[in-house]
């Protein structure tokens, strides 16, 4: 191997890189909150008894999942140029669309695993059926999905990568920028995949101190102890 | 359909081919990878398996597109090659999409019972042949539904390949555009172009896992 | 002894501290048809596995026609061509037919035509009953008729003797009979059995011998009248008393 490692240019970078890290999790933060109510609407809404409503959500999530992301974010960036929407928003809003889809399947599939008759108690004690949802069924569901969430939520923090495209400062671009100068290639890319890792790894273990954990703990006899 | 894909569509529909092109070359040589890495992984083949876990770990902690850039930049720059926008796109979604298939492969493997596999053994067959004639087909068989998505997801993808030049489909329109200017009817037809394609891929694997299931 | 095939000495195993299998002694002569019985967690299974190579032993011998099971020069896939294994849960590979699941081990361990193998594998299924079901799958089956079709299997490799793994305990008590009717044919026949079970009536009919086992050791080794007449120890009278009394 005749590559000769040169970790100067990096350090030298670092308020760049530190510049498209914060950007990065502001991008993907804001990403993961309008994803989790875009996910709860339609996932809701793909729960529901009324057969319009069932089709209409499901319709929604097909026609958004299976439109490439980079495709989602061009609309926002070049198809609506009109609007003209800085482009860190036009990241957020591609980003946030196609992984509310796959929020939405997960908030489904959540919703489902909870038996009916838990509705309908929380219902008959006199509760609204909003109420019912965020009291009583959401946070069931929330305790079966965490790890699928967590999945999409990490998916989402990579895929925020692709930002770079339409021009938003964030890791990856400042990235490309920084190898242009430098030429130190590897270097680079390997400090922002670990960047990345950091992340991800982040949000992972987030989402593994929800509520209900306690109860696995339990299981194992630890509570008595 | 409207002019401007009209007069295009020769330049556009080239460049449809290659989107499927990549698509189907990488979708082969990362099941094929997945599969090998996946097996390796499972049957805990000293060392091997060790190094491979820390190349799936690492690939699923990567974003694609830095995965394309270390595969067009950071490896022929550390290991002394040259390559083209082509093969860095080819080899980067093979061993970035045969991680997560060996993922699949893996659990796919996990879910066989044990039972089956010495049961295999008991009627004389060697250990090779238990996993290449029960073990392997059983699982592959329960993991079309994740092999599929892992297809699609694939599909999808090769749109990120224009970002380094690659002319496929995504990449075509987007110089049309340039040429044309009309956005939203571009990103229109791309956008369900790949829905259409997307869904059929799916569909294929709802049939397919129909009739294998057991 | 005439002629013994498995030959078991001081046979000991254990999963970390917890012994299985305690200092285990049999021999099962050519023609012989031994029942195995004891209470659940009593090793009995451990030690039919042992005796193909499943589950490995900790120390002691263990010979099949002479050959050292657990030794590292002893080819384990011929020597289980030559006991037939029948299991509690049937195994039968869910991808393949009936047909096909017989075929596999005759073509790729034991090198026969794919033909000859067909033909043998339908003369197996005539004789368990299921000529009719040779292309169905086996979640297409009952219990009985897959553990019929397991027993198929094992027998068309021509084994010297077979171990039988509780083959009725996971079958609806219906189509019990109809798999005891397949082992006790085999014994008429003089294949060499080894028959883990708890059905007394079956083991008292067809077994020469029954080893009676608890907690990992073989508490009796007796002829079959003695055992059901005259058990030796303690734990044995313990042991029919339950089992009988219902």
């Amino acid at each position: 191997m005749s590559y000769r490692f040169d970790w100067g240019p990096i350090w030298e970078a670092r308020a760049l890189i530190l510049d498209g890290l914060v950007t990065t999790v502001l991008l993907s933060t804001s990403a993961l909150v309008l994803a989790s109510i875009i996910g709860l609407v339609v996932g809701t809404a793909a729960s529901s008894r009324r057969l319009g409503l069932r089709i209409g959500a499901g319709a929604i999530v097909e026609l958004t999942r299976n439109v490439p992301l980079l495709i989602h974010m061009y609309i926002w960036y070049i198809g609506l140029a009109f609007l003209r929407l800085p482009p860190f928003w036009c990241g957020v809003l591609g980003l946030a669309i196609y992984s509310g889809a796959y929020v939405a399947e997960i908030v489904r599939g959540g919703i489902a695993s909870v038996p009916v008759g838990q509705g309908k108690a929380a219902l008959a004690t006199g509760l609204t059926p909003v109420q019912a949802l965020f009291f009583v069924v959401y946070p069931q569901a929330l305790r079966i999905v965490a790890p699928s969430l967590a999945n999409v939520f990490s998916q989402l923090i990579k895929d925020s990568s692709l930002a770079s495209v339409i021009a938003v400062m964030e890791l990856t671009y400042e990235a490309s920028a920084i190898e242009g100068q430098s030429f130190r290639t590897f270097e680079i890319y390997i400090t922002i995949c670990a960047l990345y890792l950091l992340l991800v790894t982040m949000v992972t273990l987030a989402l593994r101190f929800l509520p209900g954990e306690q109860e696995n703990i339990s299981g194992l006899g630890l509570a008595g102890a | 359909m409207p002019d401007v894909i009209l007069q295009n569509l020769p330049f556009l529909m080239r460049g449809l081919a290659a989107t499927l092109q990549i698509a189907a070359v990488t979708a082969v040589g990362g099941t094929l990878l997945g599969l090998a890495v996946g097996v390796a992984v499972y049957l805990r083949l000293p060392l091997l398996a060790a190094s491979l876990r820390i190349y799936i770990e690492f690939v699923r902690g990567t974003p694609l597109l830095v995965m394309l850039f270390i595969c067009y930049f950071a490896f022929p720059a550390l290991l002394g090659y040259r390559t083209t926008a082509e093969q860095a796109t080819i080899l980067g979604f093979i061993l970035f999409i045969g991680a997560y298939i060996a993922e699949d492969v893996r659990s796919g493997l996990r879910s066989i019972k044990p039972g089956l596999a010495q049961a295999a053994l008991a009627t004389g067959l060697t250990c090779f042949q238990a996993m290449r004639l029960i073990v392997i087909p059983l699982a592959l068989r329960r993991i079309v539904p994740s092999l599929f998505n892992q297809y699609v997801r694939l599909l999808k993808f090769t749109s990120v390949a224009s970002v380094i030049g690659v002319q496929e489909f995504t990449g075509s329109a987007m110089l049309v555009n340039a040429r044309v200017f009309a956005p939203v009817t571009m990103l229109a037809f791309v956008a369900l172009t790949y829905l259409v394609l997307c869904l059929l891929l799916s569909m294929v694997g709802r049939v397919l896992h129909a009739h294998l299931a057991v | 002894m005439p002629d013994p095939i498995i030959v078991l000495k001081d046979v000991s195993k254990s999963y970390g501290a917890t012994p299985v299998l305690r200092r285990c002694s049999t021999t099962v002569a050519r023609g012989e048809v031994v029942v195995v019985c004891g209470p659940s967690g009593s090793g009995k299974s451990t030690l039919i596995k042992c005796i193909n190579g499943l589950e490995p032993y900790g120390t002691g011998s263990i010979k099949v026609e002479g050959i050292e099971v657990g030794a590292k020069a002893t080819n384990l896939p011929r020597l289980r061509t030559r006991i037939g294994m029948v299991f509690q849960h049937f195994e039968l590979y869910p991808h393949m037919t009936a047909l096909e699941n017989i075929v596999l081990a005759q073509v790729h361990a034991l090198r026969r035509t794919r033909k000859e193998a067909q033909a043998r594998a339908r003369r197996l299924l005539d004789r368990v009953g299921l000529a009719s079901k040779a292309d169905a799958r086996p979640a297409n089956l009952s219990g009985g008729q897959q553990q019929r079709i397991a027993i198929a299997r094992a027998l068309a490799l021509d084994p010297q003797a077979m171990l039988f793994d509780e083959p009725t305990s996971a079958l609806d008590p219906e189509m019990i009979t109809e798999v005891l009717d397949v082992l006790v044919s085999l014994a008429r026949e003089g294949m060499t059995m080894m028959v883990v079970t708890h059905e007394m009536g079956f083991a008292r009919r067809v077994a020469h011998r029954i080893i009676f086992m608890d907690q990992g050791e073989i508490v009796e080794d007796t002829p079959t009248e003695t055992f059901f007449t005259a058990p030796a120890s303690e734990r044995a009278k313990l042991f029919l008393s339950k089992i009988l009394s219902h």
